[in-house]
């Protein structure tokens, strides 16, 4: 017996005409279905996503192909990537059909779905529908029996479960039909175990019978098959081209650098967005994109805080509005509470297997709101922003008192050089208001320059000529403030002639390193922890050993914007440090509440962030909570408090723990 | 209508102050500089009424160096139409008689309906220049407003009395009115605002062409308060800390 079916075996080659005109018709809803949507995301500004096509394209490879982002969560996405797998090799498994019947066999005479290759082929087909298949039930189990809390279900995913297990079930019982008739007793049955079961039913009747049922699930399942492609540009299974689609036109970075506007474009009639059209096309065709996975959600500090946002929600409230009723006040249906809410602390986009952008949205319409309409979040803002503007702080400070800290350390005979006075140094210590004037936070700063001095490097700082970074400014949306503060500072930095930067603040780090290079600085900017584990591995920098027992805290910006997580368990572990993992660390990690300018604004709404976190660092059992930021120095000392963790959780910098341990 | 409002910049009350050389005035270096509290509210209260009013038309004014302009440029970016600044090197050394009479020769002809000032000013608190200004233009001065409405030619202001008591008083355009804590809220101004603000006109006059008056006052010296009298904090149990208190009370007071 010959390893091989008869492709259109009892329907006959003469479905050929009908199914291709049939299926051009789908297409043809298909492409009309997808183009009608176009329109929409061509209300947005313009934005260049079509450049580094090599990078883009083997983003979409290892993404969606390989599926790395799906598969970062356990369960639903491992559910997901196995269905995909099945899925993908079925499509070529009927591509291959497609080239041998209608291409190369009819032209040719060419067939290679025969001896071993074919039974390869059928066996692999077959473990992959079933793969599938049980992938499918399983999500649908998790959708509508466990029902995972605040998963938003449509009509659209009953009708995409159910669509998806016709097609396989059917494609079953056509290959049992056809197998009960022409395979049944052979060996070459046993190549394709699941429709040898699915044969049984079969079995027994005439083969008139069997051809009878066979050709009527071939037009069934055929059918399904074109409501499928028909349904993509009408239901979430859009999802299927639009997501690597979106992939394509992902953000290369760097990782959440926000775009400068110009201030001066004497045409502007606008800032920021308030209606779809001040949006870019991408942030409408992001809403698309969007698979309502509510990985975002799950882990947004916010929402998990009882806070109105939520990033999903907010991505489809654009959609909404984009596809329904575009000339909508954007704002007044997402509301400013949304929007005030976050903290920019990347957990959603990092998590996102769609590369959906959601921070810079809530940027763009918060600019909206301090730039046009004058407003934020509480007064308490408005007056830091003043304060900004007067003192260069948004704390309110005297200006001439913001080196008064590195006073005690000058009279211990350490040199701190004053950079705006012409002395030099090998590295600019950009300090930040926090370390600069808040009594806990200068512990850092004097940590830092201590380290530095023992590894005999040179530090200047910029005294009373330093001003705010301008990064909680600028992620409230008031881009003018930011602006004016960067200039001042560069116009310092420059001055100064100096060749390298160091902050202990990410904040300032990532704004330095980043947003400062579209207003003209371009030197090398770096954070502590890496400068110092440097330091450390060249072995300028000696410490000594002593146990410790701590948790250690990711700091949004120096974790998930920056991807540094190793630096800093490298110098604790250098210190003597046994590090207790939180739950929630490094990618995951909870942010304390103070990123997206919050530190300035009240918590008025829910649960209090930093609370969350520092029972969540208590939990570990470790008596010390180790950060590597002055934001979030200042929400542990008051979350600890407030969650009256007080006898068992102390707060500490990383580097205060290594300060301690100079050798 | 024709409104005024008169501003002055003061020092940020954080600011680290020293006593100048002469030791009658601060020193000026490493203070930051803004507008005075009290006259945030007499803007905003103008602005207020400038976008009620239809045809309304704006002025602020300030006396001092080149500084104050950036304390102009933020009243014009919250909506005033022009500013005039008395360019003067050495405000700080004229009493409020002086300052006063400047204003009061700016406003003699231009016919204001309304003029705002501020209560009084943070760094010097004297609280004389409003009401100046009216006596010598002949207007009333309504003090100290914690609100403000205006109808037909005529102002009615609601002004806090010590006691909690509040007293409404009225009277007709032209007037003075003096702001107080409470008033309103002052804007944050927009980005197109700060952009026209760099736009609108911008007027010097050295103030010698309109002050003509000598000092009436001199202010002999400027110091700190020597320090007297500090907290005491007392610790340990409870019940020492008692007996602690009622020995103080005792010794210092004659309340027991």
């Amino acid at each position: 017996m010959e390893l091989t079916r008869e492709i259109y075996w009892n329907v006959g080659h003469s479905v050929m005409i009908p199914m291709y005109l049939l299926v051009t018709a789908a297409f043809s809803v298909l492409v009309w279905g997808l183009r009608k949507r176009l329109a929409t995301y061509r209300l947005g500004q313009a934005l260049e996503r079509c450049d580094r096509r090599n990078e883009r394209l083997s983003g979409v490879l290892r993404d969606i192909f390989l599926q790395a982002r799906v598969l970062r969560v356990k369960g639903a996405g491992t559910a997901h990537g196995l269905f995909f797998f099945g899925f993908v090799l079925l499509t070529i498994g009927t591509t291959l059909v497609f080239v041998q019947a209608d291409v190369l066999d009819p032209l040719f005479g060419l067939r290679f779905l025969t001896g071993n290759f074919y039974l390869f082929f059928s066996i692999v087909l077959d473990i992959a529908g079933l793969v599938a298949i049980i992938m499918l039930l399983g999500l649908a189990v998790r959708r509508y029996l466990l029902r995972p809390k605040d998963l938003p279900t449509v009509g659209d995913n009953a009708l995409m479960l159910g669509l998806l297990l016709a097609i396989l079930f059917t494609g079953f019982l056509l290959e049992g039909a056809r197998m009960a008739a022409t395979e049944l007793g052979t060996d070459l049955s046993w190549w394709s175990p699941v429709g040898l079961f699915f044969a049984q039913p079969f079995a027994g009747l005439s083969e008139a019978a069997q051809r009878s049922i066979h050709s009527g699930l071939w037009w069934f399942h055929f059918a399904l098959v074109l409501g499928f492609f028909c349904a993509i540009p009408f239901t979430r299974l859009r999802h299927l081209l639009l997501t690597p689609a979106n992939i394509f036109f992902r953000d290369l970075g760097p990782t959440g650098k926000l775009t400068t506007l110009d201030l001066e474009d004497e045409e502007a009639e606008s800032f920021g967005a308030s209606k779809v059209s001040d949006l870019f096309w991408k942030d409408i065709f992001d809403a698309d994109a969007c698979t309502y996975c509510k990985r975002c959600q799950d882990r947004c500090p916010a929402w998990n805080t009882d806070k109105p946002l939520s990033p999903m929600k907010l991505i489809n409230q654009i959609g909404e509005v984009s596809f329904s009723n575009p000339e909508a006040n954007l704002i007044e249906t997402i509301t400013t509470d949304v929007l005030w809410s976050c903290t920019t602390c990347r957990a959603c986009q990092e998590i996102c297997p769609a590369a959906i952008e959601h921070v810079p949205k809530i940027i763009e319409m918060r600019r909206n709101l301090v730039l046009m309409e004058g407003e934020f979040p509480g007064e308490e803002v408005t007056k830091a922003m003043e304060n900004s503007e007067v003192n260069g702080n948004p704390l309110g400070m005297a200006p001439a008192t913001r080196a008064d800290w590195a006073e005690e350390l000058r009279a211990e005979g350490i040199k701190i050089a004053d950079l705006a006075a012409g002395e030099t140094a090998e590295i600019l210590y950009f300090v930040g208001c926090y370390a600069s004037f808040d009594k806990r936070n200068q512990k850092i700063a004097k940590s830092f320059i201590k380290l530095c001095s023992a590894a005999g490097v040179t530090v200047g700082i910029l005294g009373k000529e330093e001003k705010c970074c301008g990064e909680p400014m600028r992620k409230l949306g008031n881009e003018y403030l930011y602006q004016m503060l960067a200039a001042e500072n560069i116009e310092q930095i420059q001055a100064s002639g100096v060749k390298r930067i160091v902050s202990a603040c990410p904040h300032c780090f990532n704004t330095l390193s980043k947003d400062y290079v579209d207003l003209g600085l371009e030197l090398p900017v770096e954070h502590a922890n890496s400068f110092l584990a440097k330091l450390l591995q060249s072995g300028q920098l000696k410490l000594k050993q002593a146990p410790i027992d701590c948790t250690y805290h990711d700091s949004c910006y120096l974790g998930r914007h920056n991807d540094l997580y190793e630096a800093p368990r490298q110098l604790l572990k250098a210190a003597g440090a046994y590090l207790h993992e939180m739950e929630k660390s490094r990618q995951e990690s909870f942010c304390c509440s103070a990123g997206g300018g919050r530190i300035l604004a009240e918590e008025k709404i829910g649960e209090r962030m930093n609370q969350k976190r520092a029972k969540m660092a208590a939990e570990t059992g470790a008596p010390i909570l180790v950060s590597s930021c002055p934001f979030c120095m200042s929400m542990f000392e008051d979350g600890i408090k407030g969650a009256d963790l007080d006898e068992q959780l102390k707060p500490l910098d990383l580097l205060e723990v290594l300060a301690e341990r100079i050798g | 209508m024709n409104i005024l409002v008169c501003i002055k910049q003061v020092p940020d009350m954080e600011s680290r102050f020293k006593v100048a050389a002469s030791g009658t005035w601060f020193e000026e270096s490493d203070l930051a500089w803004r507008i005075n509290e009290y006259d945030e509210f007499a803007i905003e209260q103008a602005v207020q009424l400038k976008t009620e009013v239809s045809g309304a038309d704006l002025t602020v004014l300030s006396i001092g160096p080149a500084r104050v302009k950036e304390a102009l440029k933020k009243a014009l970016a919250m909506g005033c139409d022009r500013a005039v600044n008395l360019v003067d090197e050495a405000a700080h050394e004229k009493d409020s008689f002086q300052i006063a009479s400047a204003i009061a020769a700016f406003a003699k002809e231009k016919n204001f309906d309304l003029i705002f000032t501020g209560m009084q000013s943070q760094d010097r608190g004297s609280g004389q220049v409003g009401v100046l200004v009216a006596e010598m233009l002949g207007i009333p001065a309504l003090t100290t407003a914690v609100e403000f409405a205006y109808a037909d030619n005529s102002v009615t202001v609601r002004r806090e009395l010590e006691g909690g008591l509040r007293a409404a008083i009225k009277a007709s355009t032209p007037a003075l009115v003096s702001c107080q804590l409470g008033l309103n809220t002052p804007r944050y101004p927009t980005l197109p605002n700060i952009m026209k603000a760099k736009r609108k006109e911008m007027l010097e006059i050295p103030v010698a062409d309109l002050l003509k008056e000598e000092a009436r006052l001199t202010t002999l010296s400027l110091a700190y308060p020597e320090k007297k009298g500090s907290a005491q904090i007392l610790e340990g149990d409870v019940a020492d800390l008692v007996d602690q208190v009622i020995g103080i009370l005792k010794e210092k007071t004659a309340v027991l």
